[in-house]
Formats: structure tokens, C-alpha cells, sequence
């Protein structure tokens, strides 16, 4: 039985010229007992999706299940057997994180472990304090802590690590671990690559509402692996840098005393230092393995690192993979 | 069940907000305040205070109680998100509505007796040899309790229909001044237009009293007001309107009134209950 399954789902905010396409004609398989990444910059859809699933907003068209129930006629179901923990949502300023988990007992009609479940999250010590004054991450921890309660078949987060250091994030990768070994399905959403990367079976990339690919990650890097990029700092730019010629060189791009090449694989990297270190002082090389995060650029038009908020963004370097290579 | 977990989680959050219980603090001391002055007089009045505290209560500080105390219950929760959490457990929304209903009704009459209390405790310090009628005073609490939930009602009604804390307020300030200010002080009341429109069309002022009484009780204050028979002596009652007889029409009669202040229970949950179903929680 598939976890989460959509056909065709679309959803359409306001009507004519004004209206907004939210989401276009959604299929997503999510198996059971998979850890699933849902990825793409914000505003793609994915807590649009979410919501949809969860029965807070109707489909403008097509069908979703859950664990087998559809989501409108057998929310109630779902919820039954779903942990949800909501985008950014705020917690009960004034109730404790204690009085939280007896909460979704109640609501659940189940037993819960609290103060297991409070330990594994995070914040045991603040287990009786109102959570009014918690910071995001320690709200972001309760959440998950009710998202956890009772043993839910599936886990649907929205944005789990918004408001968490990388210590938490880490921390939540770990939990999202755990979960997945003891059979829970896992579907969570971000706009982190690199935290999806490390946690999931399977990814989705959304775009502007459009499902871009579906995949697992191991063959995402397959079919990525052909592009690679060096960065080589010089003391400066030559007239004729004589890459045109290196076999395997598929674009440059210089920027001030930096030149960005783009490789056809690892092994092309060598042959471009040394071109290069023939007619200029090479002062630094960098080179990463940012296969994923190429594609991800490529099917959400967005540097990633932009999206999550980072400083050291490299925007011309993400254009310049699309560039053609200068003669 | 999963009305009384909202319920439950609710009245643990509500009872702890302070802003809740001001008003409660407002209607005790007004009680004091009543009690107090009988105790100046040589022939102290119980129903003369129970005639204070209906004047004041219905028109201003039992709908403040009941407003304050619920018009947040559900549009609050959507304006922070909380409502996610609410119903990402196997909650139907009604039963949330309900939930809401049941958690701030709870909180409103345990308010309002924590007054009658302090208020019965004042008149006997104070007014030590008034005679307090106590078959009145349950029948008056009583009514009056019915009062304050038509009013809780109203406003989660409102919150449940609403999206938005600032939507939320303005339709429980615009519901206070159509059905208390607007239906009793101005020129163009109800009353008073139902009355102009029968006179113009030739009627005879004596056919269309019952009438006219009928479209005042439809506001929940109103009926509140109407309901004196039960508890306040002809010769105070008989000062506000004329006392009811056998053969008035039973829609003016005063157990009519509380007919209507159960529909004031039923009818704005219904619609609530029907709004936030199909509600959008985008």
C-alpha cells in the first residue's frame, strides 16, 4: 500500500486574470515505509500540498490518499494515523509541553511515553514550564514531540527544521532516523537540500507548482554526476586562459580574479589547473561536489543556498552552468 | 469524545488568561457596589438590587463577559496557526466549535458565580436586615447564566466564522451595538420602525403592541430583560412594561423569552459550525 498518493491534484487560489495556479497537476507516489523528500523554494506548493492533504484546504481538482483513505471523505481517519507537525505554526502559550502531549492523547485516544517523547525531542527540562516564552526551536521541538506521540504510521512535516540550529537540525535528522527504522513513513518538506540529502529514500523537487522530478537521490547523483566545478583563484586573468582546448571543459566563467569551470567529470579538473597554472599564478583552488545542488538549480531556477537564507550565495556561478562555453 | 478534548485543552488555556476574568472582576464589584447602597437605606430592597444588576447586566456587562471570554475561541487559533495542531488530531471541526463552546461556557458561568458569591457575601456584611428572596435570586442567576451562554455563543459563533482576529472583533462590536445599543436607543430601532411602517399603512396602535414587543425580545437582550416576570415583584416589573397576562399571545409570554434565548444558543452555533466547515486553512 502507498503511504501518500496524489493523481492530478491541482489547486487554484481566487478565479480569472487575479487567480493563482498553486499547484499543477500533482501525481506523487510516497510507499510506505520510506523516508520522502519534498523539496523546492518556498511558494512551489509544498504546504499547499500539505494542506491538501490534511483536509484544511479542497483541491480545485484531482484525488489524494492517505495510508489508503481519501482525504476528504476519511480525513478524520488519517489524522488518526498521521503525526502532523505544521509549518511554522505556534504552540499553546499557555499550556505546558506536558499538558501538549496529554492534549493529543486525549484527542488521539492513545497512551503516550511524555517524558520519553519530551527526552527525544529535547526539552525534558522544560517539560512543565507554559510555552509561551519558548523560542521558535523549542516550539519547533514540542511540535514534533506531538507529532511523535502515540506512534503515528506517518509523519507529515511541513518545514521541520525552520527556526532550528544545526544542532537541532542535525538533531532532527536523527529523529527522522529512528522513526523511519522502527516502519514509520516519513514525508517532509524544506527548501534545504542538503537536509533532504541526507535523510531521504526518495525526493520530489516541486517548481512553481509543477511536480520538476521524482526520484531517489542515489539516482539523482547518477544522472548528474557528468557536471562538476572547480573554482580557481588567480593573481590575474590572462588574455587566453587555452581552456577551449582541455577535453572534457564544458563552460568557464570568470569573475574579478576568479574563473569557475565546469567539468564533464573529476577527472578533467587536474588537466584545467594545470592549463591554467601555465599562464597565471593560481593563489587557491576550490573544489566542491555540488552535483545536487546544480540540479537543483536547474529544475527550481533558485541557488539553494538563496533560498535558505545564506550569505555566501553564488548566484553567477549557478547562471554560468547554463551559459554556453565561450570559444 | 473529541469535543470534550477540545474542551478540555481549552478551558486549560482560556482559564489562565487574565484578560478573561476582568470583566468577571467587573460584575462583582457593581455587585458590591448595588448591595452596598441598599445598606444607606432605612427599608433596604433585595429586588431593587436584582433590578440594578438586570439593567446592568444585560445591556452592558454580561455581554462583555461572554464576548471578551469567546470571540478569540477559533478565529484566534486560526490567526496564529494553532489550529493546525488542533485539527491535525482526528478532530471534526464541529466538534471543535463545540469544544469552544463548552471550554468558554464553562469559564463565563463559573465567573459569574464566583460573583453571585462575592455579591450574596456583600449583602449579608453590609445589609445584614434585608430579607433576601432566595427562590428569585436562584431563578434570576438561572436566567441569567441562560443569558450569558446565548452571548458565548454568539461569539464563537462569530470566532468560527471568522478568519482573523481583527475580523473577529469588529463583528462582535458591530453585533454588540445592532442588538443591545441599536435595537433599544436609537430613533430608528426596530421597534420603532416596525411601528412607523404599521402606523403609515392605517394601523391601529393597539393591534401591533404584541407585535412590537415580539421584534424587542428578538434580541437576546431583549428577551433577557422580558423575562422579570419570573423573579421581580409586580410593583417593579409593572415600571418597565406592562406585567404579562393569560391572555397575551404566547410568543410575549415569559417563558417564550426563554425560547428565544435558547435560539440564541442554537441558531449562531449552527452558523458557525456551517462557516468553519467549510473554512479554507490555507
Amino acid at each position: 500500500m502507498t503511504a501518500i498518493q496524489t493523481d492530478g491534484l491541482t489547486k487554484r487560489f481566487g478565479s480569472g486574470e487575479s487567480g493563482v495556479l498553486a499547484l499543477n497537476d500533482l501525481d506523487l507516489t510516497v510507499e510506505e515505509g520510506e523516508v520522502f523528500g519534498f523539496l523546492g523554494p518556498n511558494g512551489a506548493g509544498k504546504s499547499t500540498t500539505i494542506n491538501i492533504l490534511l483536509n484544511f484546504i479542497d483541491p480545485t481538482d484531482g484525488n489524494a490518499t492517505v495510508l489508503g483513505h481519501d482525504v476528504r471523505s476519511e480525513s478524520k481517519q488519517i489524522r488518526q494515523r498521521t503525526g502532523v507537525l505544521p509549518e511554522g505554526a505556534e504552540v499553546f502559550e499557555r499550556l505546558t509541553p506536558r499538558e501538549h502531549i496529554a492534549w493529543v492523547e486525549d484527542a488521539k485516544g492513545i497512551q503516550a511515553d511524555t517524558d520519553a517523547i519530551l527526552e527525544t525531542v529535547g526539552i525534558a527540562d522544560a517539560a512543565d514550564r507554559k510555552a509561551g516564552g519558548f523560542s521558535k526551536g523549542m516550539q519547533q521541538r514540542l511540535g514534533l514531540g506531538m507529532a511523535l506521540a502515540g506512534d503515528p504510521d506517518l509523519l507529515i512535516l511541513d518545514e521541520p527544521s525552520s527556526g532550528l540550529d544545526p544542532t537541532g537540525m542535525k538533531e532532527m535528522r536523527q529523529i527522522i532516523r529512528e522513526q523511519a527504522e522502527s516502519g514509520t513513513s516519513v514525508f517532509f518538506s524544506s527548501h534545504i537540500l542538503s537536509e533532504v540529502e541526507a535523510v531521504c529514500d526518495r525526493v520530489a523537487i516541486l517548481s512553481g507548482g509543477e511536480l520538476a522530478i521524482q526520484d531517489t537521490i542515489e539516482n539523482l547523483r547518477d544522472q548528474n554526476e557528468g557536471v562538476c566545478t572547480i573554482d580557481l583563484e588567480v593573481e590575474s586573468v590572462p588574455d587566453s586562459l587555452g581552456l577551449g582546448d582541455v577535453a572534457g571543459v564544458k563552460n568557464i566563467a570568470v569573475n574579478d580574479d576568479e574563473i569557475t569551470v565546469t567539468c564533464e567529470s573529476p577527472t578533467v579538473k587536474v588537466d584545467v589547473v594545470r592549463t591554467v597554472d601555465e599562464r597565471t599564478a593560481v593563489t587557491d583552488i576550490v573544489s566542491e561536489d555540488t552535483s545536487l545542488e546544480t540540479l537543483f538549480e536547474r529544475y527550481t531556477g533558485a541557488s539553494a543556498e538563496t533560498a535558505d537564507g545564506g550569505s555566501s550565495a553564488d548566484g553567477d556561478g549557478g547562471e554560468a552552468v547554463e551559459a554556453e562555453v565561450p570559444a | 469524545m473529541s469535543t470534550l478534548a477540545v474542551a478540555k485543552r481549552d478551558f486549560l488555556n482560556v482559564r489562565r488568561s487574565k484578560l478573561v476574568w476582568a470583566p468577571v472582576a467587573l460584575y462583582s464589584l457593581f455587585m458590591v457596589l448595588f448591595f452596598y447602597g441598599q445598606s444607606s437605606s432605612s427599608d433596604p430592597d433585595f429586588h431593587m438590587v436584582l433590578f440594578s444588576l438586570l439593567g446592568i447586566g444585560s445591556v452592558l456587562v454580561i455581554p462583555l463577559i461572554a464576548l471578551v471570554a469567546a470571540y478569540l475561541s477559533i478565529a484566534g487559533e486560526r490567526e496564529s496557526g494553532t489550529i493546525k495542531f488542533t485539527l491535525g488530531a482526528p478532530i471534526d471541526r464541529s466538534s471543535v466549535v463545540y469544544g469552544k463552546l463548552l471550554a468558554r461556557s464553562v469559564v463565563v458561568i463559573a465567573g459569574l458565580l464566583i460573583s453571585f458569591v462575592v455579591g450574596t457575601v456583600a449583602a449579608i456584611v453590609f445589609v445584614p436586615d434585608m430579607s433576601i428572596a432566595y427562590g428569585d435570586y436562584l431563578r434570576f442567576i438561572a436566567i441569567t447564566l441562560l443569558y450569558a451562554m446565548g452571548y458565548v455563543a454568539i461569539a464563537v459563533g462569530i470566532s468560527a466564522a471568522t478568519s482573523a482576529r481583527s475580523r473577529a472583533i469588529a463583528a462582535s462590536i458591530s453585533f454588540f451595538f445592532v442588538f443591545n445599543i441599536g435595537w433599544f436607543s436609537l430613533p430608528i430601532s426596530p421597534t420603532e420602525v416596525v411601528s412607523f411602517v404599521l402606523e403609515q399603512l392605517g394601523e391601529n396602535p393597539d393591534n401591533y403592541q404584541n407585535l412590537t414587543e415580539l421584534v424587542f425580545s428578538l434580541s437576546p437582550t431583549g428577551a433577557y430583560l422580558n423575562t422579570m416576570d419570573f423573579y421581580m415583584p409586580a410593583r417593579i416589573a409593572s415600571q418597565e412594561a406592562p406585567v404579562s397576562t393569560p391572555s397575551d399571545p404566547f410568543y410575549i409570554q415569559p417563558w417564550f423569552m426563554l425560547v428565544i434565548l435558547a435560539a440564541w444558543i442554537v441558531v449562531p452555533l449552527a452558523f458557525g459550525t456551517w462557516r468553519f466547515g467549510k473554512a479554507q486553512l490555507g
